[in-house]
């Protein structure tokens, strides 16, 4: 079981990604990581995957629109998201085929719960065993909770993508958290995406993944696509 | 008295219940729904007259209601007999609705503050269900947790209130779970998940009880909306002759069901969703004729317990029935015998049947017309009683 990113050079330079890996995305604000996690995710789900995306900022309603605005072929019914934004903003609204509510970002036993229901159904139910993660972002989680909480929780989750040989990709707002929070965190994944700002816009580059960091390249984002430069 | 949780199988494995003035906590596995164990519990409470207390950790008040109208009931009807301790606003900075709320939920001293201030004005022994009582040790800390603990415990006792902990057990220090699991509860509920790879069974077990014995078992559960924590049964046989009444079994005990028949007969399975008691089960009808004896002892390989349909006025099948009871009772598999279409002249009783059989004096035969659904929740009884007793689940 193996994954790429969706990223093509860096895809290559990398190889094949085996199954169990989890991946820490770090870039500042602005950068595009929101459409990065979810294009990561898409790459999955046209190669058959499932993806799982937990998603601390916007409303499910949201990022499933962005799947569907952006390509109707992919199978609906093997995107699962779980929204931790919804009822904190007073809307009781309930679980739907793709979208599950947490309570809220404290709520970690209710994420926790979620992104398990949906291994199940993509496992037992539809037979899918190539599945991503993305949770975006560990930043919000860590606005609420303190970082040893969010470790244990990250223990035991960067646990569960292994023994399912899934692929984990986290995401985290650079210049956020203090140097310990992310040194830490760290020694939770295999490897990172970096993403940092360069005299022309953004660049980004795998590090962790292949014996050699990458180079960083220039990108830009269009559509699903990360067109990278250099 | 005894404050029932109001899952069923939990209930017995309690004896009863929680008696007034002790505590118990729901330790879950993460991943595995836990949330909804103390919310039935406070639910049941308070529609048997009873007031709860439920105090908010990660969910906003605003939004507590409509968790329990998901499993379809409705906190709103309960009145002031149902009160929300807020320790959620504060974490986030918003102003709340509620009455009691807690300043700062990440002190454990302004919880406990709280907490008694409730625990004094409920003006009879209540029901106190904490939502997570993991966030409040992730904000307040283990250790300070701990002794809180130790101090709402002693206070609900004094005021003969039932203290309720939904726990999820992230990777706390092993002393933190050992107390938790050991000596500050006065019982203990495991809530675990069946894994392979990944999460795709839940069950629970009493751990600990101070007040009776302990019987230790693990009970498969689902969790329906609407409905709450149901026991499950992942596979219930329907089996018997051609034309007994196996299909019109299934649908008469089913929520939902789907035959797929072929020339009128079944060659393929009925299957059926049962919703009944507390008890959630899946039932698969197998097909009667003699060639399709190998897909019986197929289909019986993961099947907790099975129903063997006869037609009471049939007594030329009783031989093939004999032969498919002889099937699937080598597999050890808990049997109950339907004797059907007891509307009908000339139907053979129970009594008759058995001898019939030449079973056992004890072998439970029940009386039941499908057609009208006559018996065939009791005859469903028996046979949940019967596999909860093999303890094959
Ligand atoms: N009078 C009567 N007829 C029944 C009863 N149960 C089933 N039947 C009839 O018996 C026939 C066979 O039933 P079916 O469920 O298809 O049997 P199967 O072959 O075992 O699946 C149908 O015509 C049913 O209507 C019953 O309790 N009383
Ligand atoms: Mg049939």
């Amino acid at each position: 079981m193996t994954y790429n990113l969706g990223i093509s050079r860096i895809d290559e330079l990398v190889g094949d990604i085996k199954g169990g890996t989890n991946i820490m995305m770090i870039g500042p604000p602005m950068c595009g990581k929101d459409d990065i996690t979810n294009i990561i995710a898409y790459n999955g789900l046209i190669n058959k995957n499932a993806a799982v995306i937990v998603s601390t900022r916007e409303p499910g309603k949201n990022v499933l629109d962005w799947f569907e605005s952006r390509d109707l072929s992919i199978p609906p019914e093997h995107i699962g998201i779980v929204d931790c934004v919804t009822r904190t903003l007073g809307f009781g609204a309930p679980d739907t085929e793709n979208i599950k509510m947490a309570s809220s970002p404290v709520d970690l036993t209710g994420i926790g719960v979620k992104i398990s229901q949906f291994f199940e159904r993509f496992w037992m139910e539809m037979q899918v065993k190539e599945t991503r993660l993305c949770i975006n972002s560990l930043s919000t989680i860590l606005m609420y909770s303190n970082l040893q909480t969010v470790f244990r929780f990250l223990h035991v989750f960067t646990g569960r993508i292994k023994a399912a040989n899934a692929l984990g990709v986290y995401v985290i707002e650079d210049g956020m958290h203090d140097e310990k929070t992310i040194v830490t965190l760290k020694q939770l994944f295999d490897g990172m995406i970096e993403i940092r700002e360069g005299d022309d816009g953004y660049q980004i580059r795998a590090i962790g993944l292949s014996p050699k960091p990458t180079p960083w390249f220039d990108y830009e984002i269009d559509g699903v696509n990360i067109v990278l430069r250099g | 008295m005894i404050i029932e949780t109001g899952i069923p199988a939990l209930d017995d494995h309690l004896h009863g219940g929680v008696p007034q003035g002790k505590s118990l906590v729901y330790y879950a596995y993460p991943g595995v729904e836990c949330n909804v164990f103390g919310m039935q519990t406070v639910h049941r409470a308070i529609s048997e007259g009873g007031r709860g207390i439920y105090v908010t950790s990660s969910t906003d008040p605003r939004m507590i209601r409509d968790l329990f109208k998901e499993f379809g009931w409705d906190a709103a009807e309960y009145g002031d007999r149902f009160v929300i301790v807020d320790g959620f606003s504060g974490l986030v900075g918003a102003d709340s609705p509620e009455q009691y709320v807690v300043s700062n939920p990440d002190d454990a001293g302004s919880l406990t503050q709280a907490i008694k201030q409730v625990m004094e004005d409920a003006r009879e022994p209540s029901v106190i269900v904490f939502e997570s009582l993991s966030t409040i040790m992730d904000l307040c800390g283990e250790s300070a947790t701990l002794d809180a603990i130790e101090e709402w415990n002693r206070y609900a006792m004094l005021y003969d209130h039932v203290v309720v902990y939904n726990f999820t057990a992230w990777p706390y220090s092993e002393d933190t779970l050992a107390h938790v699991k050991g000596d500050i509860f006065n019982s203990v509920v495991s809530i675990g998940g069946i894994t392979e790879k990944v999460i795709f069974g839940q069950y629970f077990g009493v751990r600990k009880i101070d007040w009776d014995e302990v019987t230790k078992k693990c009970i498969l559960f689902k969790v329906l909306k609407p409905g709450g924590v149901r026991v499950y049964l992942p596979k219930i046989l329907v089996t018997g002759p051609f034309d007994a009444g196996k299909s019109t079994f299934v649908h008469a005990l089913s929520t939902r069901a789907v035959s797929v028949d072929r020339l009128g007969t079944t060659v393929a399975l009925d299957h059926g969703h049962v919703d009944h008691r507390g008890f959630a089960a899946d039932i698969f009808g197998t097909p009667g004729q003699e060639r399709f004896d190998p897909i019986v002892k197929l289909l019986s390989g993961e099947a907790m317990g099975i129903f063997l349909i006869l037609d009471s006025t049939n007594t030329a099948d009783f031989v093939r029935a004999k032969h498919m009871l002889e099937i699937t009772e080598s597999m050890g598999l808990p049997v109950v015998i339907v004797a059907n279409k007891q509307d009908l002249e000339g139907a053979l009783t129970p009594e008759e049947i058995r001898r019939g059989l030449d079973m056992a004096h004890d072998a439970p035969v029940m009386p039941v017309v499908a057609t009208s659904r006559e018996g065939v929740f009791e005859a469903f009884d028996v046979l949940v009683d019967r596999v909860m007793e093999a303890g094959s689940i």
